[in-house]
């Protein structure tokens, strides 16, 4: 009896840390023959649905991408920071504008924390094929005062 | 068993335990600023905590399931004046919800899915400036009840179900009303009734956003002798021939500015034509902006025909090709265009233009010269251009320009020192490559200028005058360039207005003393991200005014030795992190200033060491001093100790025989001898024991009492018995002066024989030779046995000199002490005997 009560405490103590930090589910992208990718949200506050029209080592240009999420914040301006690795060495870094203030390129920027975004088109991207190996990705959105709106760790995994 | 009792015993404190280790359960809100500021954001809250200050100004209580706003939830809060409630899944808001919130001046309840929303639901609110009501099912304007809201400013409506632009009566009571965004709606219709209100109350500064309707139609004269300060108008037409004439519907109106356009990811219009903007030809416009009509277009002249008369045009992603002519008599003051792809650089003859801003198009290679009469602002940047020729009147054909932009681009040939341009008061080379930049005085003449950029531009500063004329500047940016020697000289002589200077990341190794010794009024300087090895504070003495001063990122490793660090009284702020400070004793009068400046340096806690290795990463401020004085004290120590133990050796050494008097016997004893040698010489040689042994032996230390026939033979008594009764008898030792005398004197011999047999009958040994001088050999072989003897036995030898001297009288004395009955114990026996 002893023992049940302290199994009892324990539990409780534990389920107490994992809901503070709590990990969203991995999701899958695409999965084909040659090629997977899957993200996990790397954003405490929220995880976020995205999909490629398209799973193929030859990446195409002007992928047509779905990505739908609940802001957390107003996004007044938006940048994209991409971080590609291979095994733990960064390759390829870059920083993209998506927002400006003044006529901003996309019909959801300048919307507000509440608000929901989906974005079903086109993503500016180049054509390229996807050498084999396995890759990370990091990408970031962040606001005009750097709160981070969305974020993901992306594991793509070409064979 | 258990007993139900007993384990609900046990639970309960668990439990209690549990609650108590998430206190902030009770208290879940973060303060960001105490009784003003509080964050309750996505908290799970089902109520509107009660445990916030009643002062609180501003309340985020976005992302809570409230769902309910029953009557006067907020009157704990009568000081607000912020209130977010983003995503609280509310869809009933009763009567008076808001009642009491006098002050409130934002209230948002973006997201939330209202249901039925009371008349009275946003009464009280006397302050209201902006409500925001995005994505929250509104019907209709009509029917939102916030008609009382004198004081509403912004109204954000957009995202909603609205399909009526009918303006409300109400807004005749909103003289405020600045800005209505219905952006996001379901209108496909404009009548001429919607906008009744405002023919009877005119809101001059209203700001409306109609983008991403699906605008069908507009009635003709809708918007005749409307006034509004803007309208936009992005991807709301589904093809060019509704565009068209919603675009002629909109006739009449009188607008500060018309926004017209769509959204990459929201096109709808097959083509763009010059057909789509003659509509604008009624419409009184200011300012015209048109953005991401991203379709290839040929007449692009025509598109401007019904725009003569626009003071001032934006164009965002609009294709232009080959803009090569403009309709004639325009009266454009400004002219943007952004993201414009152009195939070759426009040869506009624009005299009204007074500001062209070209930026990030792609497609113009190079800059060919423009004839622009007025133009006083130039912003070129970003367009990846080479000039060929830079900077004169006869290249931009105006002199009256005072703002040039050329960063970004690409090769710039600085082939002319501004002339005609000396009204220039901003220039901005920034990321550009400068070509001949430091070749000569390039900017001689422009006594006005205010601000030069010319940071990562390649240029390598050679020529000491590059700067001269500069004489009104203030601020000069000119990082991720190069010295000559990575050396800086005083290249600022005429900057006497200067008062901030950026030379970071210019590979700076050495900084000349007197580098700014001409810039009374400098205020900040930024030196990181060079290789500076010290911190040299001569350079900076003289600059009287200086507040901030940026040392990061180089590789100081400390101050310059010995020099105290002066630097200007009134400097505020100094950073010296990532730096290669040594932390090692040499440098600690600077570790030591670093110590005393804390409040001056800029992280003072970041700055670490990197030398010595077992000090790598650890704070500048834990080094102690204690160290250095440690191995100060060390170093003094056996220093100390080393002088002392040669000093205490060299004693030992001069006053060995006076220890071994002080450690044997506190009286030396000759034991039953009444002498400690009998000394057996010539005669001839008298006065060399007179003045020589005697002297050393009797008044040295230790003193020996020596057996001389000349002093303690008794008189009256043969030779020969005195010499055996007083001398052989009564001596330890014999001492025998060797020399060419004693040889032949026969009485000598006499001695040394009796001498010899004396020591084979006592079976003492103690005959001590001392050869005073050199003998013949020949004459020694006389005496075959002493010849023997010397040849076996070591002897000592005379020698008249300080050092063999010394050693000679240390062996005697050492000799004549072999013997003698040195341990107390021995001195006590025969003191008995």
């Amino acid at each position: 009896m002893k023992g049940f009560t302290a199994a009892l405490l324990v539990g409780s103590l534990l389920s107490l840390s994992r809901s503070s930090n709590k990990a969203w589910p991995p999701h899958t992208v695409c999965r084909d023959g040659n090629l997977e990718v899957l993200y996990q949200s790397c954003d405490p506050l929220q995880d976020f649905g995205f999909s490629v029209d398209q799973c193929s080592k030859h990446l195409k240009p002007n992928l047509n991408v779905r990505f739908g999420i609940i802001l957390r914040e107003d996004i007044k301006e938006l940048f994209l920071d991409v971080a590609l690795f291979n095994k733990g060495s960064p390759i390829l870094n870059f920083s993209y504008p998506i927002c400006e203030e003044d006529l901003p390129k996309f019909s959801f920027c300048g919307r507000r924390k509440g608000e929901q975004i989906y974005f079903a088109g086109p993503v500016n991207n180049p054509g390229f094929e996807i050498l084999q190996g396995e890759y990370q990705v990091l990408l970031e959105l962040y606001n005009e005062n750097h709160f981070t709106v969305a974020c993901a760790n992306a594991t793509i995994i070409c064979s | 068993m258990m007993s139900p009792t007993r384990l609900a015993g046990m639970l309960i404190p668990a439990m209690a335990f549990l609650s108590c280790l998430r206190p902030e359960s009770w208290e879940p809100c973060v303060q960001v600023v105490p009784n003003i500021t509080y964050k309750c954001m996505e908290l799970n809250l089902d109520k509107i905590p009660n445990n916030i200050p009643t002062s609180t100004k501003k309340l985020d209580l976005s992302f809570n399931p409230l769902r309910h706003l029953g009557s006067h939830s907020f009157s704990n809060f009568p000081e607000l004046e912020v209130l977010d409630l983003s995503r609280c899944e509310i869809r009933i808001i009763e009567d008076d919800a808001y009642q009491g919130l006098n002050h409130l001046s934002i209230l948002i309840l973006t997201g939330n899915p209202i249901q039925r929303l009371f008349p009275g639901a946003f009464s009280g609110l006397s302050s209201l400036q902006k409500l925001v009501a995005v994505e929250t099912n509104l019907q209709s304007l009509e029917g939102f009840p916030i008609g009382h809201l004198k004081t509403l400013k912004e109204l954000n409506v957009a995202h909603n179900l609205i399909h009526s632009f009918k303006l409300p009566e109400y807004f005749s009571n909103m003289p405020n009303l600045e800005y209505l965004d219905l952006s996001n709606n379901k209108i496909q219709n404009i009548y001429h009734e919607d906008l009744q209100v405002l023919h009877q109350m005119p809101l001059l500064n209203l700001s409306l956003d109609l983008s991403l309707n699906p605008l069908y139609f507009i009635q003709p004269g809708a918007f005749k002798e409307i006034k509004l300060h803007e309208l936009t108008l992005r991807s709301n037409f589904n093809s060019t021939d509704v565009m068209k004439t919603c675009i002629q519907g909109l006739a009449g109106l009188k607008i500060h500015q018309l926004v017209l356009g769509e959204f990459k990811n929201e096109r709808n219009l097959e083509s763009f034509d010059k057909s789509l903007l003659e509509g604008l030809c009624n419409l009184t416009i200011e300012k015209f902006r048109i953005a991401y009509f991203d379709y290839p277009s040929k007449d692009t002249i025509d598109l401007f025909n019904c725009l003569v008369n626009v003071s001032t045009i934006s164009l965002v992603h609009l294709p232009l090709n080959r803009p090569r002519y403009l309709p004639k008599n325009l009266r454009w003051q400004r002219l943007e265009m952004v993201k414009c792809d152009i195939e070759e650089f426009p040869k506009w003859e624009l005299d009204s233009l007074k500001e062209f801003v070209l930026t990030a198009s792609k497609g113009v290679s190079t800059f060919t010269e423009m004839k622009l009469e007025s133009l006083e602002f130039l912003d070129l940047s970003r367009n990846g251009m080479s000039f060929k020729g830079c900077c004169s009147h006869s290249h931009l054909g105006t002199t009256r320009l005072k703002h040039l932009d050329l960063s970004f681009n690409d090769i710039i040939t600085m082939s002319s020192n501004f002339l005609g341009l000396e009204e220039l008061e901003y220039l901005d080379f920034q990321h550009s490559n400068l070509k001949q930049a430091s070749d000569f005085s390039v900017f001689l003449s422009l006594r006005n200028l205010r601000y030069l950029d010319i940071s990562y531009t390649h240029t390598q500063v050679v020529f000491q005058g590059i700067f001269d004329g500069l004489v009104s500047l203030q601020v000069l940016k000119m990082a991720g360039n190069s010295f000559q020697n990575n050396f800086l000289p005083n290249i600022f002589k005429d900057l006497t207005n200067l008062t901030i200077l950026d030379l970071s990341r210019c590979q700076l190794e050495q900084v000349s003393k007197v580098a700014f010794g001409s810039l009374p009024k400098l205020q900040l300087i930024n030196m990181s991200h060079n290789n500076l090895l010290s911190l040299d504070t001569l350079p900076y003495e003289p600059l009287l005014s200086l507040q901030i001063l940026d040392c990061s990122f180089n590789r100081i490793v400390a101050s310059k030795e010995r020099e105290q660090q002066r630097f200007p009284s009134n400097l505020v702020s100094l950073n010296l992190t990532q730096n290669d400070f040594a932390c090692v004793c040499e440098h600690q009068n600077f570790l030591q200033w670093v110590k005393d400046h804390r409040q001056l340096l800029v992280e003072v806690e970041q700055m670490v060491c990197t030398k010595p290795l077992d000090m790598q990463g650890m704070p500048m401020l834990s080094f102690r001093n204690a160290t250095c004085q440690r191995s100060k004290t060390i170093i003094s120590v056996s220093v100390f100790t080393v002088l002392m133990v040669s000093l205490v050796a060299v004693l030992v050494y001069k006053f060995y025989f006076h220890l071994m008097l002080l450690a044997g016997c506190k009286k030396h004893s000759r034991g039953e001898s009444t002498y400690d040698a009998f000394v057996i010489y010539s005669s001839q040689d008298e006065d060399w024991v007179r003045n020589e042994l005697v002297k050393n032996l009797e008044e040295g230390v230790p003193p020996f009492q020596l057996c001389l026939h000349y002093r303690d033979f008794i008189p009256g008594v043969a030779i020969a018995a005195n010499i055996i009764q007083e001398g052989f008898y009564k001596s330890r030792k014999v001492i025998v002066v060797v020399s060419q005398h004693f040889i032949q004197s026969r009485w000598c011999i006499f001695e040394y024989e009796i001498a010899q047999t004396w020591q084979f009958l006592s079976s003492r040994a103690g005959i001590i030779f001392i050869v005073l001088q050199k003998l013949e050999k020949s004459l020694l072989r006389q005496q075959v046995e002493l010849y023997r003897l010397l040849s076996r036995n070591t002897y000592l030898e005379w020698e008249d000199s300080v050092l063999g001297r010394h050693i000679f009288w240390r062996r005697l004395r050492k000799a004549l002490l072999d013997g003698k009955p040195w341990s107390p114990e021995g001195t006590a026996d025969t003191e008995n005997s």
